[in-house]
């Protein structure tokens, strides 16, 4: 029985409902000892004596260090962060000093002790600020780190990333100049948090004679995570393992070393003995990671018959202080703001500055929340001047089965028409608005959006079907929380022939699973889908072999299926009997897959264009019910269907799950979520003044669909699905809004005082636009 | 207060007693989880903010963080090591995995017994009352949806039993 397209309940579900499962901060070891950290109360300042002498003598301390005691730089493209503020300090709440004491309270009173004396230097905080002549700078240096060839360094500016990308400059300057129309919008999109719920954690231990590592950890990518703490510490990736825990959510925040970076400095120091790291709340919300914050101006000339002639794009990107993976948000993320369109000229330039603020990283989506934001409102502002249906607007440049991207690849698996018109359906476009309340205000509205994949990159898997019938599957696929392990469940009995019952999935070891480039890019499904496929093939090609000459058949006729195991010729025998007769107690078939999209015909032959292509391309449109409360500015969120072309469902309720999910986050990114700063300061640092949406403040009405399209090398037809959703909803519900109240909202997120403010601002407020007059 | 200078205490968690010496700052879920080793119970934020921490104390949902050990002493705890019984999942155990209510997991056992107080006070709770009085369960992942048809399947009996009927 096939178990492809069924909603199996989640493998490790009893685990979960029961409280069983080890998350990173739940790891307990012996003789296990608790981090604290001292961390920067300036924005930049230069470290001028720091004196830990008091820490060194509370009761329970077994080691203090400083930035001199691990002088290592760490970053998996620009290794520009120190473990430790060595000589001077770039945001506030860098760590200077770390503490290791019996208990997390002596640590914690230890590190109250340490004393910092700084020397404040100017900051930058804003972006313009920092890229401006003159301005003070973040680095001194740049080019004096070790960094990826791609990243170029730019000394003397703050300016960290740069990239451009034209399909030709004549072209798009003549497409301007010759339009009839041109628009230019600027957006704003702020620095958020991730706020997955459980916070970062990590322990790590080292042993004093050999030098080795081990760590626990909650990451998304522990192969990758191992090369960079190696590189940093300047030993090879062999003297580390890196074993994954159970993990309380991701969103892109766990693509960086943050708590496994101290629990590593610390471990060095206390003599073998295990450290655990634990970051408070507060810590998670300002001194870890960030949405990149972005200012994004849009230009578009289109003809007066809403044709698309050209696209430019200038970006903004602030890194923050240090380097995580915001340089290839700013450069493949942000060609995202291209959209899902046709579009024969094109120009993007994209700068990711350096500033004295928390760094900044992935985010669920990878620069979508932020381009197709400025992407998507500023298109509906186009069709509204125009006098064009937005979605007919939309229907008519969005890319079509076998349309060219502009990358040069030639497009398959192309849902986006379907999702635009069935979004649209479900929130009832084009018929009359409903009656609302007085002093309110009706809308709907839509986006739509395209996300690629990081191509190429590689996952391994080795299969294990052991003599009791049942297969391990081998895996550094990450279960972050989305039900990868049943999904991979589901591909491994499907590709195996066991039942599903039958299968085992491992949590990832560096030391005992194959390398995968980790749970990001929406790419787990895919990429892992596929070697768990080639795995399976490889097994029951070895199986099959010794079957064959243990009972006297021709290899090729047989079958494995539901445990099973069959020959043409009539032989039929339960899996297990049957491995019993064929091999001595702890005999085993293995099979070996590693899968990378490198070389596929579905990718680009176009060897002169720098923009990437890539193996699948999800395309998603979100269509907005809202009512904008005329006196409040509050936006009622009243419906919102989140269509969806993934490819093939393989567990729909995992897809629901992820579709409601980040419908639920991107709402939340609408309508709640800023990170203040005063100064470089983190103001909201806690869950009270940093709000994330909760049951209340979710749309009323959530309305997932899932779009099945053909991607000839996707595993049993899946692309993916985690990243997209989260980026469609800020732009449909900003366009709602737009139809209820004539305001167009450039800034996220969309707070009641903003939207009062606009509504306030607007001249005449009586000459609303209707977005959806016609369909 | 004992010689050490600690509180004897007697925690009362999933009917078992538990004799125990905490100071008088250690919090419910401090002597939860690392007294106990229950770390089922998670802690999210430390303020009472999330709600990832919530136990039942004397049948009511409380964040274990904003509760004081010494002060749970002769109470009635039921943490989500708890909920089961018989090697049998609660029936809202089941709804959870049934309907897709858990994702990553971190809030589950906060969510769940959340529920659980809600229904033991209001068996027939409807979608509305379920979307308010679960607001202080804070899901990144974004399962609220999910939760509430969860809940409101247990009230319709469809998982009373672990499972169909």
């Amino acid at each position: 029985m096939s178990v492809i397209g069924k909603s199996i309940t989640r493998v490790d579900g009893v685990d979960r409902v029961t409280g069983r499962l080890q998350y990173a901060v739940d790891t307990v070891l012996p003789r296990m000892l608790h981090a604290a950290v001292v961390r920067s109360t300036k924005a930049h300042a230069r470290i001028q004596r720091v004196d830990v002498s008091g820490a060194r003598a509370m009761p329970g301390v077994h080691a203090v260090i400083t930035g001199q005691d691990v002088p290592c730089l760490i970053g998996g493209m620009i290794a520009d962060q120190p473990f430790l503020a060595t000589d001077k300090v770039r945001f506030v709440g860098e760590p200077v000093v770390a503490v290791a004491a019996e208990t997390e309270l002596q640590a914690q009173m230890a590190a109250d002790r340490v004393i910092v004396e700084y020397e404040d230097l100017p900051a930058v905080f804003d972006m313009e600020e920092a890229l401006a002549p003159g301005a003070p700078l973040v680095h001194e240096q740049p080019s004096s780190y070790r960094r990826i060839a791609k990243c170029q360094a730019h000394d003397g500016s703050n300016l960290c990333h740069l990239h451009e990308f034209t399909t030709g400059a004549e072209g798009v300057e003549r497409a301007f100049a010759q339009a009839e129309r041109v628009f230019e919008d600027t957006f704003a999109v702020p620095a958020v948090s991730h706020t997955a719920m459980e916070p970062f954690a990590a322990v790590a231990v080292c042993n004093p004679v050999s030098g080795e590592y081990t760590i626990w950890a909650a990451t998304d990518a522990p192969h990758r995570r191992l090369s960079e703490i190696a590189a940093a510490l300047g030993i090879g990736s062999e003297k580390i393992r890196i074993i994954v825990t159970a993990m309380g959510g991701g969103f892109g925040g766990r693509g960086a070393a943050i708590a496994e970076m101290l629990a590593v400095a610390l471990a060095k120091f206390t003599d073998g003995r295990p450290v655990k790291v634990v970051f408070s709340r507060e810590e998670v919300l300002a001194a870890s990671q960030t949405r990149v914050a972005a200012k994004l101006t849009v230009r578009t000339a289109v003809t007066t018959d809403g044709r698309i002639l050209a696209r430019a794009a200038d970006m903004l990107w602030d890194n923050g202080a240090y380097t995580s993976k915001s340089p290839e948000v700013a450069a493949r993320g942000g060609m995202t703001v291209v959209g899902p369109y046709r579009v024969p000229n094109i120009s993007i330039r994209s700068r990711l500055v350096y500033t004295n603020k928390q760094p900044s990283g992935a985010f669920r989506g990878f620069g979508t929340t932020q381009t197709s934001y400025a992407c998507e409102v500023h298109m509906e502002r186009i069709a509204v001047e125009l006098g064009l249906d937005p979605l007919e607007f939309r229907l008519k440049n969005g890319y079509v089965e076998g349309d060219s991207h502009f990358c040069g690849q030639r497009l398959t698996g192309v849902g986006l028409a379907e999702s635009l018109k069935r979004a649209a359906a479900s929130v009832g476009w084009g018929r009359q608005k409903p009656v609302v309340g007085p002093g309110k205000r009706y809308g709907r509205g839509i986006a739509c959006m395209i996300k690629g994949t990081n191509t190429p990159t590689v996952s391994s898997c080795i299969v294990r079907l052991v003599a009791d019938g049942r297969l391990h599957v081998l895996t550094s696929s990450v279960e972050i929380g989305a039900g990868q392990k049943t999904v991979m469940s589901q591909f491994a009995a499907e590709a195996s022939g066991v039942t599903i019952e039958s299968v085992r999935v491992s949590q990832p070891d560096t030391s005992v699973t194959p390398f995968d480039f980790g749970c990001t890019s929406s790419r787990s499904t895919f990429h892992m889908g596929n070697a768990i496929r080639l795995a399976c093939e490889d097994m029951r090609a070895r199986l099959f072999v010794t079957a064959a000459s243990v009972f006297g058949l021709p290899a090729e006729g047989f079958d494995l299926t539901d445990s099973v195991l069959s020959h043409a010729s009539g032989l039929t025998l339960g899996l297990r009997e049957a491995l019993k007769k064929m091999g001595a107690r702890g005999f085993e078939f293995m099979g070996q897959g590693t899968y990378t999209p490198a070389g596929s015909p579905l990718l680009k032959r176009d060897p002169g264009n720098t923009a990437d292509d890539s193996i699948f391309w999800l395309f998603v449109t979100h269509a907005a019910e809202v009512e904008v409360d005329m006196e409040t500015g509050r936006v009622r969120v009243l419906h919102i269907a989140a269509a969806h072309d993934l490819g093939r469902a393989i567990n729909p309720l995992n897809c629901i799950q992820q579709i409601e999910g980040s419908v639920v986050m991107g709402s939340s990114l609408a309508l709640l979520e800023e990170l203040k700063l005063d100064r470089g300061r983190v103001c909201n640092d806690s869950l009270l003044d940093y709000k994330i949406s909760s049951s209340e403040d979710m749309p009323e009405r959530i309305d997932p669909i899932i779009i099945e399209s053909d991607n000839p090398e996707a595993p049993w037809g899946a692309k993916g699905v985690g990243e997209p959703a989260a980026a469609a909803t800020a732009p449909a519900i900003a366009n709602a809004v737009h139809a209820a109240c004539g305001v167009w909202l450039r800034d996220m997120p969309f707070t009641p005082e903003r939207v009062l403010a606009a509504i306030m601002a607007q001249a005449t407020p009586e000459k609303t636009v209707d977005g959806h007059r016609s369909s | 207060m004992l010689a050490s200078g600690l509180n004897g205490i007697t925690l009362r968690v999933n009917g078992r007693d538990h004799e125990l010496a905490v100071a008088a700052n250690v919090t419910l879920l401090e002597a939860l989880r690392e007294n106990l080793g229950l770390t089922g119970t998670k802690e999210g934020c430390g303020h009472g903010d999330c709600g990832a921490c919530i136990v039942l104390m004397d049948g009511h949902a409380v964040n274990a963080c904003l509760v004081l050990a010494v002060d749970a002493s002769g109470r009635d705890i039921v943490t989500i090591e708890g909920l089961a019984e018989g090697g049998q999942l609660h029936p809202l155990q089941q709804a959870f995995l049934d309907k897709g209510a858990v994702q990553c997991g971190f809030c589950s056992s906060g969510m769940m017994l959340s529920a659980k107080a809600l229904l033991d006070a209001n068996p027939d709770a409807d979608a509305e009352l379920i979307r308010r009085e679960l607001s202080g369960v804070l899901c990144r992942c974004g399962t609220y949806p999910r939760v509430i048809e969860a809940v409101l399947s247990v009230e319709n009996g469809i998982n009373r039993s672990g499972g169909e009927g």
